[in-house]
């Protein structure tokens, strides 16, 4: 920690426990240890003595062992010639601070009754409400659980003018932040500030000018601290508990406006153990290591127009969008709506013109949240029934987010678009295609609002990953261009990653439990190169499924120690199966149908089982219909094979397990594969032919038989022997 | 040789929740076994009956439903101190079916003013439920927490779309929330994880698997149930140890056999037990599935339910 910012938080500790304790000898000799003292209509004393020490303090006599406890926390002052780490003696000074300076507000009560107005709004020309009372906590406290005050802006001091600290109050209001507003900068207070800009103040507005002096940064760190017990369940004197329930909970910050007294660092260092980071617009030293909160502790010298936006990002505040702002209605209930010829007014992608998407990851500081660009005519600069290029580039940002979730992102495009009523979407990467009709652009629909969607959703179902997003729209060919170029590059290398992804690489598979509410014991993992058995969940769907949703039915299993590499075992795979399938399982292989296989659920794209005869295995997906050559057709088959129960001999596979390397890697892989329906094996020919390749077998494609070729074992054994498929003279699967 | 009976052996307990407030305040859960089977593991505590009361007078009601209640139909007060006074219910469940915004859409003043006319009236537990429609519910609800704080109500239908907001006022306002999933053992279980992240306290939260009624998907809700139970007794799934609650009268109620006269449907029998017998077959079938708390609207099926209460328990 900065030496700079730790000599001056303690010299400010120092300060302030000092003064603390002249008042407090003062009242004593006046009063006597009985008399009552508090914080008022409240059940929790001091809140942050009580909170963090447990001490209920009632009475003057109950304040003396807390100023003791002051002094034993407070560290010496730093001096010139002393070299050690300062980061737990300032914190714990911030902590005195804290205690003190409740006890001086206790007082500030006791001798001037009236000195806060008690209650949510100011009264005639008082415009200091003091602590806020129990009624005011629980009320505004239940907007901190339900999210819609995610948190609150500890302000101390003042911006240079009226105006500057309207517009930041305002940025803060938009964010649903509460601000809470105390200690002045040069005679200058910002709830002051914002009366004389004509701003309403008070808690109903969530202006909350708590008092004029720095003392009052104790009446948000009490709410903050009250909030922990009345609604975390933290009981009081669980010092640990309540700092950690208002870091993970709690988005509040200290925004120290104006020159940074002593006492200004004393407090910052306080609030710090709260995991509320301190963001600055003056020159002091910055400390950006992440430690006892989540990202930065101190970052300064942000200008006035910055400040929020920073604020938001280094506290890792989540932006939350409620309403699609667009002019036609939104839902799944658009998404399969065609567009015909007859109602067509735009026409972009789809072989017709140009047309591409892309969303890409940025840093945080390259995206401008909310930024929608339209490059080139909008819909209303353009004639019924025309064609435009198009390009979409989707830039996001965020702490959480990962080049691998781009993909994932760019995915749901396609039905976030759909859900717009009056425009079509097809397909994805550069051979989408979009249609827009008549009455969407009658009721005012742009392109722009395609961006829009675009936005607001991706906060909405991925807020976990997203901080930031930003949309840039293209109808101008060259413009177009450069966004096609660009994104070749992206998927080439998306492609290549993907590719070069094994099992061996990774460290971490992913579950699949989603299917638990009908087949209860079933556990799907899923690694890079073994797909879900539904085919719809690959192993970054999984990663990126457990980012967003972390109690979800996609969890990160590590798979640690192989036990054997040929059937796809290994030590953390099977602890899981175990305790997910509730004790029922205690082991399942990633590459085998005979040894151990997975559990089906009843999702399954294809099913895999043994033909005896011809000594290999017949895959059969969801969508053929006839017999095949086990003698069962599909539907027979899976009422066999799903439940969640384990079949040796039958396996559920997803198509692009087929054409993994992986795939029965136990029984010999693809070289097994004795049949497969017509429309099966040409939905994946590219992929088998290369494997084919790949296994020194060229012709492996045309030897493995198919429903043109027989529909019983006896109907397609000639055909294997007169091709010399592999299956037949490997050893006996059985 | 005697013969030994297998028995299965449970690892979880439910979790025993205090319904209400006060002298009446009452207590569910505690089951160490599958529902009844006393032989396997103990049932301690006894499932129990909420009686309906509506906020507006009924319309296109049986007559058989409505009978009991023509008297005292449109004071739900009145009709509350009829169902503890007369029938002896042991909990009311006041159903805010006139907040439906598609319906006459009272606004959440006047659903809390009357839940708190109705809570000061009644000294048992008050079940609050709302209208079904996420966004309505959650205005609503929010507001009777506020208004009826520290009077233990219970609260619902929870769903993951208002958890949040719903949660947070049942923390801070001290009631119990009915988390409420159409008929899905995981949504069940991560609507349950959720509330918990979120602070609600294990002790006040209750399971609604969603009940259909019988002939109309019974056996759906049933087979969730079980498997809830068998999750929570057998395999260690904590966040499914709570105790569930059926919300079945108005099911029964509602389907065409439970409201055709015997002109109507001269084959099915005497109407004025046809009713009856429906809804207590749905209720004896969700207690052998496992719900601990029943909504139902009819004294006479209560009354065969009670029966049966009994003598399943005494063996």
């Amino acid at each position: 920690m900065s030496k700079i910012i730790c000599s001056a938080a303690i010299r400010g500790a120092h300060n302030i426990v000092d003064k603390a304790e002249q008042k407090y000898q003062e009242v004593l000799d006046k009063w006597g240890p009985d008399h009552p003292v508090g914080f008022p209509n409240t059940a929790y004393y001091l809140p942050i003595i009580y909170g963090i020490l447990g001490v209920p303090v009632s009475k003057l006599g109950d304040v003396r062992p807390v100023l003791e406890k002051c002094r034993s926390l407070l560290p010496p002052l730093v001096s010139e010639k002393v070299w050690l780490p300062y980061l737990a003696p300032t914190l714990e000074a911030g902590m005195a601070t804290f205690f003190a300076e409740e006890i001086i507000e206790a007082i500030r009560y006791l001798e001037y009754p009236d000195f806060y107005t008690k209650q949510e709004d100011p009264i005639g020309g008082n415009i200091w409400l003091g602590a806020a009372d129990d009624i005011i906590l629980r009320k505004r406290g239940v907007e901190f659980v339900d999210g819609t005050a995610p948190g609150f802006a500890a302000i101390l001091g003042a911006p240079p003018t009226k105006e500057i600290a309207a517009e930041i109050a305002k940025e803060l209001q938009e964010k649903n932040l509460y601000v809470f507003m105390c200690a002045e900068n040069n005679g200058v207070r910002m709830s002051e500030q914002l009366v004389e800009a004509g701003v309403q103040i008070g808690w109903p507005t969530r202006l909350v000018s708590f008092g004029p002096d720095y003392t009052a940064t104790v009446f948000a760190m009490g709410f903050a601290t009250r909030a922990a017990m009345s609604f975390g369940g933290i009981k009081p004197g669980d010092f640990r508990g309540n700092l950690l329930y208002n870091k993970n909970r709690i988005f509040a910050f200290a925004m120290p406006l104006g020159p940074v007294s002593d006492e200004w660092y004393a407090n910052a260092a306080g609030a710090i153990n709260w995991g509320f980071p301190v963001i600055a617009d003056t020159p002091i030293p910055e400390i950006l290591p992440t430690g006892i909160c989540t990202y930065e502790h101190v970052v300064s010298n942000v200008p006035h127009s910055e400040i929020v936006q920073r604020a938001v990002e280094v506290r890792g505040l989540k932006v939350t969008v409620s309403k699609i702002d667009i002019p036609v209605s939104y839902g799944p209930a658009f998404e399969g709506e065609r567009i015909r010829k007859d109602d067509l007014y735009l026409e972009c992608g789809g072989g017709k013109t140009k047309g591409v998407e892309l969303t890409v990851s940025r840093d945080l500081d390259e995206v401008e949240d909310g930024h929608v660009e339209m490059i080139g005519p909008d819909l209303d600069q353009i004639k019924d029934g025309s064609k435009l290029p198009f390009a979409m580039l989707i830039e996001v940002a965020g702490r959480q987010m990962q080049e691998d979730f781009e993909p994932i992102l760019e995915r749901q495009i396609h039905h976030l678009v759909n859900y717009a009523e009056g425009i079509m979407h097809i397909g994805q990467r550069a051979i989408m295609w979009l249609r827009v009709g008549k009455a969407a652009v009658e009721k005012g629909f742009r392109l722009k609002h395609l961006g829009t969607i675009i936005h607001a959703k991706y906060h909405q179902e991925f807020g976990a990953i997203c901080d930031k997003v930003q949309v840039k729209i293209y109808t101008e060919e060259a413009k177009v261009d450069e966004v096609l170029a660009l994104a070749r590059k992206v998927y080439e290398a998306r492609d290549k990653r993907v590719d070069r992804m094994t099992d061996e690489t990774e460290e971490t598979f992913y579950s699949c439990t989603l299917c638990q509410s009908f087949a209860p014991s079933h556990v799907c993992i899923i690694t890079p190169e073994r797909t879900g058995m539904c085919g719809a969940y690959n192993w970054l769907d999984g990663k990126a499924s457990y980012e967003i949703n972390p109690t979800g039915p996609n969890q990160p299993i590590v798979k640690g120690e192989c036990i054997d590499p040929v059937l796809g075992k290994w030590k953390g795979t099977d602890e899981f199966i175990f305790k997910a399938s509730r004790q029922k399982f205690q082991t399942a292989s990633a590459y085998s149908l005979v040894h151990d296989p997975m559990t089906a659920c009843g999702c399954f794209e294809c099913i895999a089982t043994i033909l005896p005869l011809c000594n290999g295995v017949m895959i059969v997906n969801r969508d053929y219909l006839g017999m095949t050559p086990c003698g069962m057709k599909f539907t027979t088959l899976a009422g066999m094979v799903g439940g969640g129960e384990v079949t040796p001999g039958f396996l559920g596979v997803s198509k692009h397990y087929i054409a993994s390397r992986k795939f029965l890697l136990a029984e010999g892989g693809l070289k097994r594969v004795v049949w497969m329906p017509q429309m099966l094996k040409k939905e994946l020919e590219a992929k088998l032919k290369s494997r084919g390749e790949e296994l020194g077998i060229p012709n492996l494609f045309d030897i493995i038989a198919d429903d043109t070729k027989g529909t019983t074992e006896e109907e397609i054994l000639p055909f294997l022997e007169e091709a010399g498929h592999p299956a037949l003279t490997m050893e006996s699967i059985l | 040789m005697a013969l030994e009976i297998p028995k299965v052996s449970y690892s979880g307990k439910i979790k025993e929740i205090v319904l209400g407030k006060g002298d009446k305040a009452l207590t569910v859960g505690g089951e160490t076994s599958y529902p009844f089977y006393l032989f396997e593991g103990q049932m301690p505590l006894k499932p129990r009956i909420a009686m309906e009361v509506y906020d507006s007078p009924p319309e296109d009601w049986a007559p058989t439903a409505l009978e009991p209640f023509a008297d005292v139909a449109s004071d739900p007060v009145a009709w509350a101190r009829k169902c503890i006074d007369t029938y002896g219910a042991e909990m009311i469940a006041l159903q805010l079916v006139s907040t439906d915004p598609n319906g006459e859409n009272r606004s959440a003043e006047e659903a809390a003013a009357l839940t708190k006319k109705v809570a000061e009236a009644v000294d048992v537990p008050l079940i609050v439920w709302g209208c079904n429609n996420a966004e309505k519910d959650t205005e609503v609800l929010k507001k009777i927490a506020e208004d009826c704080a520290g009077r233990s109500l219970m609260i619902g239908p929870v769903t993951e779309a208002n958890y949040k907001q719903v949660g947070a006022v049942a923390i801070g306002y001290e009631h119990t929330v009915i988390a409420s999933t159409p008929i899905d053992i995981n949504l069940a279980k991560q609507l349950n994880i959720l509330l918990g992240n979120l602070g609600v306290p294990d002790g006040r939260i209750l399971i609604d698997p969603t009940t259909g009624a019988l002939g109309y998907g019974l056996e759906y809700g049933y087979s969730v149930m079980e498997r809830i139970r068998m999750a929570a007794l057998t395999q260690e799934d904590e966040r499914l140890q709570f105790p569930m609650i059926c919300n079945l009268g108005k099911e029964v109620w509602k389907t065409k056999e439970a409201k055709q006269s015997r002109d109507e449907a001269p084959k099915l029998g005497d109407p004025a037990k046809r009713g009856v017998l429906m809804e207590a077959i749905t209720a004896q079938l969700v207690l052998a599935a496992g719900a601990d708390i029943l909504i139902m609207r009819h004294p006479e099926s209560i009354a065969l339910i009670q029966d049966m209460l009994n003598d399943l328990l005494a063996a």
